[in-house]
C-alpha cells in the first residue's frame, strides 16, 4: 500500500491531527539516538499518534489484515534502531499518550500509559514519598512504555536491579488486535505467581510481540538519605577488588560507578576546574538509606577501600557530592570534546561482563581502541558489570566511520568470549541480533516459536532482536 | 552574532540525537510530537546543511516553531547550542524561500526607526478607530494584534534627554539602551529606568540614534540586517563615550550580551546594577503579594534569575514564587503572530501558574512577555496587572511623575 493510500486509511481510524504523512514529516522519525541511524535513514510510511488502547486495536487489526509491518515508539531515547521502521509501516507515537491514571498508595503500586516520562513519573510520586527505583541515564526523556520494552536500569541497578522487577502487569495489544492483560485482569496484588509469567516474556521484548498500553508499576518508599564516598586508585586491578571488599563486608551500595584514565583525562580536559586526581581508576559509591544506616555505611566503605585506594572521601552534604558526582555526570559530554571534529557515538555503548573480569575488559577495550585508530572514553556501571565505552570519531570521515564500526564489532564479540553480554542495558533492536546466536545458541530457536505463535505475519516490529532475516 | 550553519558544523553534528531536549521545549509541550522537537529541528538544519532537504515552505513552517527561548540549550547534555543553530536555519531560509510578510516586517519596518514610528501611529489610529475590531472580523488582521494593547500616546524617545543628570552626587556614567517595544509600547518603563537610575547617582546616556537591537530581524533569519544594527548600535554610544550600557528589556539585553560588534563596553545587568545601588535609600516597601516571571532571554539566555529576586523582595516582603517561574509564557516575539493557538496553549499554563500564588501583580522585564502574559490574564477576566520591576522601584523610592 502506498503511504498516500496508508495515510487516508489510517486517517479514517484516528481523529484528525493524528496521522502524520508527509514527507517531511515522516523522515523526523527516522532517527533515535543509535549511530546506526545516522548512516541509514528508515522513514516509516506513516506515523500515527494514538491515545487509547481501542484505537491501537484497530490499527493493529487493520495492519494484520493489510499485512503492514507496525512499529511501537517512545521517546526515540534508543540506542539500537529498536523504535525505528527498519522495514517500512506505521510508527506508533504512544509519547504523547502520557497519563499517570492512579497512584495506588496504599498498594504501592501505580499504573500509567504508556507514554508518561521517567522522571515526571518520579516527581509525581515524590508527592506520595514513593520512586519508581530504576533510574536510566535518559530519565529526562524516555517513556515508561518504552523503558519495559527495553527493560531498562540505570547506575543504581547494583541494589535496585531493573525494571522488570517492579512490572506487576501489563495491558498488550496482540498482532491481531486481541487486547490482554497480563499479571491477573483485575489483580491489585502484589505476589502473584499464577499461571505461565507473560508479563516477562513482554518486559524486554522490544515491541515485537504486541503494543504496550498500560502499566501496573510496583513502586517503593523513597530512602530518606543519601552519601557519596569517592575513592581514587594508582592501579586499575585495586578497583574491582574494593568493589568485591565492600560486598564481602555486607554492604549493598545503591551505585558504583568507574572512571578510568581515558575519562578522568577526559572529563579534565573539558573542565579542568573539576581538577579530577589523574589515577588510574576513581570509584564513586553511591549508598541511600535511613540517615544512620547511610552515615555507618559511608565510614564503612570509607575505612575498606582505603585499603587501597590512593585517597578517599566521604560526603553527605549535597553540595560537596554534587562536587564529587560532577566528573561522573560530565564525562559523557566530556568525550565528545576529546577533540574538535569529535562526535561521541552510541555504538557498541553498554556490553556487561562478569565483575571478575571488568578490569579485563576495560584494558582490552582500550586496546581495541588502539589496534581501530578510534579514541575512546570508558566508564560504567563496575557493581553490576556494565562498561560504557564511548568512541570518538569524526562522522564526517569515512574512513574512520568504518573503524569505529570495525571496533564496535569486536567489542561485542569481546562481551562474549568474556562470558557477558553484547548489551547490559540498551538492548538489541537491529544492531545487536547479528550476534543472538553466538550469545542464546538453541535458545534463539525458542524465541523464535514465540515470537510466530504470537504474530505470525511477523508485523510486530520485524527486523529486530531475533537474527535478521531468521524472524 | 554572525552565524552561517555551516559555521555550526561541529554543534550539529554533535548532537547525539538523545531527545533530552523534548524534555524542556514549551512548543514541544504544546504539539506533542517529534516534528516539533528540539532534536527534530537540528535534524533538519543538518540535512538542510547537507543538502539532503531542500529549503521549502514545510521546513520553514518546522522551524518557525520555535520561540528561541534557549531551554534546549541550557538543557542539552552534549552543549548543542540548539538555539543558535534554528536561527542560522532560519536565516537558510530566508535567503532560499523568502517570506514576504516577514520579510517586510523584520527587514524594512524594524529596522528603521522612521517607519517603525509611522507603523506605531497607524496602528494607533486603528485602534482609536475601532478598525482593528473590523479587520480582524474580516479576516484582515491575525488576532494576536490584539497583545499589542493600546498604544500610549508619546513615545519614551520623545521625553528622555541624551544626557539625564544624577540626583546629587554623580557615581557612575551609564549608557541607556532604549529597545524599540519600550520606547513605543511602554515609555512608562523608560521613564522609571531612567528616573531611579538617575535618584541612585547615574549620569544616564541615552543616544537619539539608537536603533532596534536587532533580536527580531536575528530570530527571523535577516542575520545581515542584525548585524548593521548592532554596529550601527554601537557607534551610538561610543560617540558618547559610554563605557559600560544597561537596558530594562531582557530581549534587548540578550541581543546585545551575544553580540560580537560591541567591543570594549560593558554591558551590564541592570538588576545587579540596581541591588548594589539601593544599600542607603530608603525605601517605601510594598504590601501587596507580588510573583516573577523570568523572561526566557535573562534567565535561559543569560542565567540571570537571583538578581532580579533580590530586588524584588528588597522592596516587596510579599514576594511570591509561582510555579515554573523560568518556563516560557508562549510570547517568543513573532512566535505569537505565526502560531497564536499553540503560543496560547503554552501561555494557558503560565496564567495558572499565576493563579496558583494569588499575586496582585506580576511582574517581568521583557516587553513581549509583558503583553503575552496581560493578554492571557485579560481573557480571563482577572484584574492583575503585569508591570516592570523598575516601575515597582520608582514607586518605593517615591518618585513621583
Ligand atoms: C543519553 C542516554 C542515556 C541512556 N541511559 C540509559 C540507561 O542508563 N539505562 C538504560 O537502560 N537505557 C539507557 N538509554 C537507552 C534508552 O533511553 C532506554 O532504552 C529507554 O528506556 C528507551 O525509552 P524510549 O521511550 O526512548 O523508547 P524508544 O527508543 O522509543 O523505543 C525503545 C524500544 O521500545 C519499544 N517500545 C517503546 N514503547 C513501546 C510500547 N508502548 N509497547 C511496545 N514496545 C514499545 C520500541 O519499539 C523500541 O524497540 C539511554 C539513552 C540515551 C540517549
Ligand atoms: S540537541 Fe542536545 S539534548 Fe537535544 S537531542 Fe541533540 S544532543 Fe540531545
Ligand atoms: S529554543 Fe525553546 S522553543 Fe525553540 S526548540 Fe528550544 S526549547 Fe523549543
Amino acid at each position: 500500500m502506498d503511504s498516500q493510500r496508508l495515510g487516508n486509511e489510517l486517517k479514517k481510524i484516528l481523529p484528525p491531527g493524528r496521522v502524520l504523512t508527509s514527507s517531511l514529516e515522516r523522515k523526523m522519525y527516522s532517527y533515535d539516538s543509535s549511530f546506526h541511524a545516522r548512516f541509514r535513514s528508515f522513514v516509516p510510511d506513516a506515523v500515527t499518534l494514538p491515545r487509547s488502547t481501542a484505537e491501537v486495536a484497530e490499527i493493529m487489526r487493520f495492519a494484520s489484515n493489510n499485512n503492514i509491518p507496525v512499529v511501537p515508539r517512545g521517546a526515540g531515547s534508543g540506542e539500537t534502531c529498536g523504535c525505528l521502521a527498519v522495514r517500512g509501516g506505521i510508527v506508533l507515537d504512544l509519547s504523547g499518550w502520557d497519563t499517570i491514571e492512579e497512584v495506588d498508595a496504599a498498594n504501592m503500586q501505580v499504573i500509567v500509559r504508556p507514554g508518561v516520562v521517567h522522571y515526571i513519573l518520579n516527581e509525581h510520586l515524590a508527592g506520595f514519598g514513593l520512586f519508581f527505583p530504576p533510574d536510566p541515564g535518559s530519565t529526562r526523556m524516555c517513556t515508561i512504555g518504552g523503558m519495559v520494552a527495553n527493560n531498562s536500569s540505570g547506575l543504581r541497578a547494583v541494589k535496585y536491579g531493573t525494571t522488570e522487577q517492579y512490572v506487576l502487569g501489563l495491558e498488550v495489544v496482540l498482532p491481531d488486535g486481541r487486547v490482554i492483560t497480563t499479571g491477573g485482569t483485575n489483580c491489585r496484588a502484589l505476589k502473584n505467581v499464577s499461571g505461565l509469567n507473560l508479563t516477562k516474556l513482554f518486559v524486554g521484548s522490544e515491541g515485537t510481540l504486541g503494543v504496550i498500553t498500560r502499566i501496573r508499576l510496583r513502586v517503593w518508599p523513597r530512602p530518606r538519605a543519601r552519601g557519596i564516598v569517592m575513592a581514587v586508585f594508582g592501579s586499575l586491578d585495586e578497583a574491582p577488588a574494593a568493589v568485591l571488599d565492600v560486598y564481602q563486608s555486607g554492604i549493598l551500595p545503591s551505585g558504583i560507578e568507574i572512571l578510568d584514565s581515558s575519562a578522568i583525562q577526559a572529563v579534565n580536559m573539558y573542565k579542568p576546574e573539576i581538577n579530577l586526581p589523574a589515577a588510574e581508576a576513581i570509584l564513586l559509591f553511591e549508598v541511600d538509606g535511613n540517615p544512620a544506616g547511610v552515615e555507618w555505611e559511608g565510614q564503612k566503605i570509607v575505612e575498606i577501600t582505603g585499603k587501597r585506594a590512593l585517597s578517599v572521601e566521604w560526603a553527605t552534604d549535597s553540595q560537596r557530592m554534587a562536587d564529587l558526582w560532577r566528573g561522573r555526570g560530565v564525562v559523557a559530554v566530556a568525550a565528545a570534546r576529546l577533540r574538535p571534529d569529535g562526535s561521541r557515538i552510541f555504538a557498541g555503548e553498554d556490553i556487561s561482563v562478569p565483575l571478575s573480569r571488568v578490569t579485563e575488559a576495560l584494558r582490552r577495550i582500550k586496546e581495541l581502541g588502539r589496534e581501530f585508530g578510534v579514541a575512546v572514553v570508558n566508564y560504567g556501571h563496575i557493581g553490576d558489570g556494565n562498561v560504557h565505552t564511548a568512541p570518538v570519531i569524526n562522522l564526517e570521515n569515512s574512513d574512520e566511520v568504518a573503524r569505529a564500526n570495525g571496533l564496535v564489532d569486536a567489542i561485542h564479540r569481546l562481551a562474549i568470549e568474556l562470558h557477558g553480554s553484547t548489551t547490559g542495558e540498551h538492548g538489541v533492536g537491529a544492531v545487536r541480533n547479528q550476534y543472538a546466536l553466538a550469545e542464546h545458541g538453541e535458545a534463539v530457536n525458542v524465541m523464535k516459536r514465540l515470537k510466530e505463535t504470537l504474530d505470525p505475519g511477523n508485523i510486530m516490529n520485524p527486523g529486530k532482536l531475533l537474527p535478521p532475516g531468521e524472524e | 552574532m554572525s552565524m552561517d550553519l555551516n559555521s555550526l558544523k561541529e554543534h550539529y553534528l554533535r548532537c547525539v540525537r538523545c531527545g533530552q531536549c523534548r524534555a524542556v521545549c514549551p512548543v514541544f509541550a504544546g504539539i506533542g510530537n517529534e516534528t516539533a522537537a528540539p532534536r527534530g529541528k537540528v535534524f533538519l538544519a543538518h540535512m538542510l546543511a547537507a543538502g539532503e532537504l531542500k529549503a521549502d515552505a514545510e521546513i520553514a513552517h518546522n522551524l518557525s516553531l520555535c520561540l528561541l527561548c534557549r531551554a534546549c540549550t541550557r538543557e542539552c547534555p552534549s552543549a548543542v547550542p540548539v538555539h543558535k543553530i534554528i536561527t542560522a536555519a532560519r536565516s537558510l531560509l530566508a535567503r532560499e524561500v523568502p517570506n514576504t510578510l516577514q520579510k517586510i516586517i523584520f527587514k524594512e519596518i524594524w529596522s528603521r526607526s522612521s517607519l517603525l514610528n509611522i507603523s506605531a501611529r497607524l496602528l494607533r489610529g486603528c485602534q482609536n478607530l475601532g478598525l482593528t475590531v473590523l479587520g480582524r472580523s474580516m479576516g484582515m488582521l491575525p488576532p494576536a494584534l490584539d497583545l499589542v494593547g493600546k498604544l500610549p500616546r508619546r513615545p519614551a524617545r520623545s521625553f528622555i534627554s541624551e544626557v539625564t543628570r544624577p540626583e546629587g552626587a554623580p557615581r557612575i556614567k551609564v549608557g541607556y539602551f532604549l529597545g524599540c517595544a519600550t520606547n513605543l509600547m511602554f515609555p512608562h518603563v523608560a521613564r522609571s529606568t531612567v528616573a531611579v537610575l538617575s535618584l541612585l547617582g547615574c549620569e544616564v546616556i541615552t543616544p537619539r540614534e539608537l536603533k532596534c537591537c536587532g533580536l527580531p530581524q536575528e530570530e527571523n533569519g535577516q542575520m545581515d540586517v542584525a548585524e548593521s544594527l548592532a554596529r550601527s548600535n554601537f557607534a551610538a554610544f561610543q560617540r558618547l563615550g559610554s563605557k559600560a550600557i544597561v537596558t530594562d528589556c531582557a530581549s534587548c539585553f540578550a541581543a546585545l550580551k551575544d553580540s560580537s560588534a560591541f567591543k570594549d563596553i560593558e554591558i551590564m545587568d541592570l538588576f545587579q546594577l540596581l541591588n548594589g545601588l539601593l544599600p542607603g535609600h530608603n525605601l517605601k516597601k510594598i504590601d501587596r503579594a507580588i510573583t516573577y516571571h523570568d523572561p526566557c532571554h535573562l534567565a535561559k539566555a543569560q542565567g540571570i534569575t537571583a538578581a532580579p529576586r533580590e530586588l524584588l523582595t528588597r522592596i516587596c516582603p510579599g514576594f511570591r514564587e509561582m510555579p515554573g517561574a523560568n518556563s516560557c509564557c508562549g510570547g517568543g516575539g513573532s512566535f505569537m503572530l505565526y502560531h497564536y493557538n499553540t503560543s496560547m496553549g503554552i501561555l494557558d499554563k503560565k496564567i495558572s501558574a499565576i493563579k496558583e500564588t494569588g499575586a496582585k501583580i506580576v511582574t517581568t522585564s521583557c516587553p513581549s512577555c509583558t503583553m503575552q502574559i496581560r493578554h492571557g490574564l485579560a481573557k480571563q477576566g482577572l484584574p492583575i496587572p503585569v508591570i516592570h520591576p523598575v516601575e515597582l522601584l520608582a514607586q518605593t523610592l517615591g518618585i513621583i511623575f
